[in-house]
């Protein structure tokens, strides 16, 4: 018992900065923006957040202010990414990879200084989880019934229409790419103050593909997102707890997250539940075009 | 802006009087970012010390360098004037011997491999007595006699290093075990942290590693479990569960290659037998939860109580750990980990009854010590 | 506010003049980082291109980078071309390095058939991993960025397990490498170098093969329907499953070469997948794009960026720079080059 309720926990730690990062991405690929920099904003975020939360070194940052940074630094990423997709309708996929270049770039020549060094005022874990699946459950909410909900969807679904609708399409676009900034900065802060309380280059490890393919796997869905999300943490876990327990090879147990998002993906997939992608996902969108 | 003419006129003069002997620039060749708190972190602090010991000495680095780059990066580095060239990781062994030969006035230096030329020489300072020390205290401290281990990848390095540290576990305490799970990389923050919770979760109250972060002192803080440093000292991440650890110092190594080469006793012509194996007799590795502290003083007082016996007598662990620790950092140790007869852990005789495992054995060893659990891949049968 | 006009007509130098345009407000925003750390932007590039376009040591590097990038290059330009956003190139690589060492290590061969059987077989293991995507894209509607990213990680500890189990060397002490290949199976340098010819030989080649197929073949029509149009392919017949199929046996198979030539012209044994192919498969990506779907413009930009990774190599080595400076460098240029493209197809105006 103590064994399941251990890994669950361990599912759910591992999967707040996955379900935060992710529903970010959600909220943007809902608008018809795809953005495959998470892991670049997720950097700048864990690296800003860190920055503040370190403060003089003798554990005096502001946790709180840290964690607006971090989002702050997200936002100012991504909204490269709107610019660049958005107004000068550029390709939202190489966007992303360059996005992902520089923020992981720029993450490790600021991080310099910050390298090696220890946290002593670090935040509590349970917080950041909470706030993730209440987020969760409020864009859920809000896809379905809020008016803002609806107008999201329909700017991500058929932006004309939405324009004809007096909807200021590039604008919504904007607001969400960088809620998805902030999200996926958030999530970096949860790395770099909480999960591993301390900054290195290369620390987000590629969680942020991850977050980016939980987006698909999870069918644009806050409220799948928290399954999925969960699902990856437990086997992402379960690859050190089972292994030595059979003659499995190790490396079989570490490629077993990958495999089984594609799995579960081509399952759903059979089962014809591939139509949930919105619309116009990775279109740009240009007035007076249909 | 003054200041810097002064140097540079300094410099001059002073370089005028040394015109005839040999400018010294040595180069390093690094694998990782400097700013890990492992292995590259550690050839950069003794690349600064070599440079503030030896006067005259001029030294440049290369960080993150990907073994197909080696070769390039060489060609550059001698360009650039240097004659003495470290190669400080063991991916890097075939390219430093074909630039050894490409260029054999200059000198190389490769460490942790076993692969030597007229004018490369190969250097390791190397852990496994500390970790047998390590391991009494691990043995010493668990309750349940679990000991988790988190390692990289299972090459012999580690393979010697989780051996050394078994048999010290099993010596203080022959019931226990060290538990082993492998994150098949050298630097991965997030595995690190689920291995260390799953061996944490599976009953281990004591955890060692190899990795090139502070997260393993830190998981096992949070739960509050000790755990010991790795490579450079973690003990300001978690004061008060560091209880030893491994501490290196390449300095001395680069020091005395340095001056060596200065002298003339080192050429690009005899370097062929030159082998640097440096324990804890020549102060190239350190035992100890920082600089200086081979104890964190919070696990003294258990230590001192726990007890094992050594050759029919009982005696404290602490006073075991303090005494082979001065044996093996004296001149003529006379203690040795890997002294027969040691059995693997399927039970096949390795080391015969008063024999030493060699150095060259040492480096390619690929059986497991008995006392650790887990996977390895291509173990001896 | 900017307003874009579209420009049915672009004259038609124009996406070169822009083109470079872009590159040069590349360099000068990748300038202003070099002087933030205190480095001369100036001196910085000129050290850049004395050390890699004038410098022999240095232009065998530029090549060295090239081969591989060029070989992924040309088949990701077929890929995006027809909307196939292929991502794992990476793992293609490590499959098409597999299936070669598996043949130099384990399939007794005349030595005169060793090279073009690895070759082969790279180029199936490659196209054999890209197909998995695609099976999955066409069959199923699964999302292909989703399904090449995860295979990259599947594909890395696929090289591991071999390399640490079944194919660990003897001549490697334990350590975690396969056995050197035998000399039949290493692909000749020019002497002194590490550019390994017949490789570069057979990227160029394909470049040009794969230049005609898209433009003067009927498949290469139906692709470029495919990915301009996909409604009009249904319309005229085109099934695109099977083109989506055909392209990815050609990105991915042409990623499994790189592979091959990766690990029998540089290393010579299977080696840790992260050393093996050193990013080349995300790097590929700015290739493609630059050459904004021709393959035959890859013989450009693949050694444009192979100069770009060579003098960022250079400024780690020679300024000491830190090693993130070739990612800054590279995530610029690729920023510059996609926001630039707008300005191709369109005129600026200001004001509503």
């Amino acid at each position: 018992m103590d064994e399941i309720l251990n890994a669950f926990a361990r599912a759910l730690s591992f999967g707040t900065p996955l379900l935060l990062a992710s529903l970010g991405a959600i909220v943007n690929e809902r608008a018809g923006v795809v953005n495959l920099g998470v892991e670049g904003m997720m950097a700048v975020g864990a690296l800003a957040g860190f920055a503040v939360a370190y403060g003089s070194g003798t554990g005096d940052g502001n946790l709180f202010l840290a964690v607006l940074a971090a989002m702050g630094a997200g936002t100012l990423a991504s909204l490269l990414h709107a610019f660049v997709t958005i107004t000068l309708q550029a390709n939202q996929f190489v966007s992303g990879l360059a996005l992902t270049m520089l923020g992981v770039g720029v993450a490790g020549l600021l991080g310099k200084r910050f390298e090696g060094l220890p946290l002593f005022n670090q935040p509590p874990e349970l917080p950041f989880t909470i706030l993730a699946i209440g987020l969760a459950l409020g864009l859920a909410l809000a896809f379905r019934v809020t008016r803002w909900g609806l107008i999201l969807r329909s700017v991500g679904e058929n932006p004309a229409a939405a324009d004809a609708l007096g909807i200021n399409v590039l604008g919504v676009r904007y607001l969400a790419v960088g809620i998805g900034g902030a999200m996926a900065g958030l999530a970096g802060a949860f790395l770099s103050l909480v999960y591993r309380p301390s900054w290195t280059d290369g620390m987000t490890a590629g969680l942020g593909w991850i977050a980016v393919a939980l987006v698909i796997f999870v069918g644009w869905s806050p409220l799948r997102a928290i399954f999925g999300s969960i699902f990856f943490g437990l086997l992402y876990y379960l690859q050190f707890r089972l292994q030595g327990q059979s003659g499995i090879p190790t490396e079989v147990f570490a490629s077993l997250p990958y495999l089984l998002v594609i799995l579960v993906l081509a399952l759903s997939g059979l089962r014809g539940q591939q139509g949930n992608a919105p619309e116009s996902l990775g279109k740009p969108y240009q007035r007076g075009e249909r | 802006m003054k200041m810097r003419w002064l140097v540079v006129l300094l410099a001059l003069v002073l370089g005028f009087g040394l015109a005839q002997e040999k400018k010294l620039k040595a180069c390093f060749i690094y694998i990782g970012p400097i700013g890990d708190i492992g292995w590259t972190f550690a050839h950069n602090e003794a690349r600064l010390a070599a440079e503030r010991a030896i006067p005259g000495l001029e030294t440049k680095y290369v960080e993150s360098v990907k073994p197909s780059d080696t070769g390039a990066v060489i060609d550059r580095l001698v360009s650039e004037g240097c004659n003495v060239i470290f190669t400080t990781s063991f991916d890097f062994m075939d390219a430093t011997l074909e630039a050894a030969k490409k260029y054999p006035e200059v000198i190389f230096a490769h460490a942790s491999g076993f692969k030597r030329a007229p004018n490369m020489a190969t250097y390791m300072a190397d852990f496994y007595q500390v970790y047998y020390l390590n391991g009494l205290m691990a043995g010493a401290l668990t309750k349940g006699g679990k000991v988790g281990y988190v390692g990289a990848f299972p090459i012999p390095e580690l393979k010697r290093h989780i051996s050394a540290f078994a048999l010290g576990v099993r010596a203080a305490n022959p019931k226990a075990t060290v538990n082993v799970k492998w994150i098949n990389a050298w630097f991965d923050p997030t595995k690190a942290r689920e291995a260390a919770e799953a061996l944490i979760a599976e009953g281990n109250d004591i955890l060692a590693f190899t990795e090139d972060t502070a997260t393993v002192v830190q998981t096992a803080a949070k739960k509050k479990v000790p755990s010991f440093s790795h490579y450079n000292s973690m003990y300001k991440f978690a004061p008060d569960y560091v209880v030893s650890g491994q501490l290196v110092h390449w300095e001395k190594i680069y020091i005395d290659f340095l001056k060596k080469v200065k002298d003339g006793t080192y050429t690009n012509k005899n370097l062929q037998n030159v082998d640097y194996w440096w324990l804890l007799r020549e102060g190239a590795v350190e035992l100890g939860a920082q600089v200086g502290m081979p104890i964190n003083p919070k696990y003294a007082d258990a230590l001192k109580k726990a007890t094992m016996t050594v050759n029919g007598k009982k005696v404290s662990v602490y006073d075991r750990v303090m005494e082979l620790l001065k044996d093996m950092s004296s001149p003529n140790p006379r203690f040795d980990p890997f002294t027969g007869p040691i059995k693997d852990r399927n039970g096949v005789l390795r080391v015969p009854a008063g024999k030493k495992m060699s150095v060259a054995e040492l480096n390619s060893m690929q059986w497991m010590a008995p006392g650790v659990v887990g996977q390895v891949a291509d173990e001896p049968k | 506010m900017i307003r874009l006009v579209p420009e049915p007509n672009p004259p038609r130098y124009r996406a070169l003049w822009v083109t470079l345009g872009a590159i040069l407000v590349a360099f000068v925003i990748a300038g202003t980082v070099f002087s933030a750390y205190g480095v001369s932007p100036l001196g910085a590039y000129r050290a850049m291109l004395e050390g890699t376009l004038f410098d022999p040591k240095g232009l065998q590097e530029v090549f060295r980078r090239t081969i591989p990038l060029l070989l992924i290059g040309v088949g990701l330009t077929l890929a995006f071309r027809t909307q196939f956003f292929n991502i794992g190139a990476e793992g293609q690589v490590l499959l098409g390095a597999v299936f070669a060492a598996g043949v130099a290590l384990f399939v007794p061969l005349p030595a005169a058939l060793t090279l073009p059987v690895m070759f082969v077989a790279g180029a199936l293991g490659g196209a054999f991993w890209c197909l998995i995507a695609a099976g999955l894209k066409s069959r199923l509607g699964v999302n292909e960025i989703l399904t090449t990213l995860m295979l990259n990680y599947v594909a890395q500890y696929m090289v591991i397990y071999l390399i640490n189990g079944p194919w660990k060397g003897k001549d490697a002490r334990g350590y975690i490498y396969s056995d050197q290949f035998a000399a039949p199976a290493r692909i000749p340098v020019i002497p002194g170098t590490d550019v390994h010819w017949p490789t570069l030989l057979l990227g160029i080649l394909l470049a040009l093969a794969l230049q005609f197929l898209l433009a003067r073949t009927t498949f290469g029509y139906a692709m470029r329907v495919v990915g301009e149009n996909p409604g009009a392919a249904r319309y005229a017949g085109i099934s695109t499953a099977r083109v989506v199929l055909l392209v990815a046996l050609l990105t991915g198979g042409a990623a499994g070469l790189a592979g091959v030539g990766e690990v029998a012209g540089i290393h010579h044994r299977l080696i840790e997948p992260l050393q093996l192919s050193s990013g080349y498969g995300f790097t590929a990506v700015i290739v493609a794009w630059l050459a904004r779907g021709n393959p035959a413009l890859v013989l450009l930009t693949a050694p444009l960026m192979g100069t770009i990774l060579a003098g960022g190599d250079l400024l780690k080595v020679s300024l000491n720079m830190p090693l993130r400076v070739v990612d800054v460098f590279s995530g610029v240029m690729l920023m510059c080059l996609i926001a630039s493209e707008v300005f191709v197809r369109n005129r600026v105006r200001w004001g509503r």
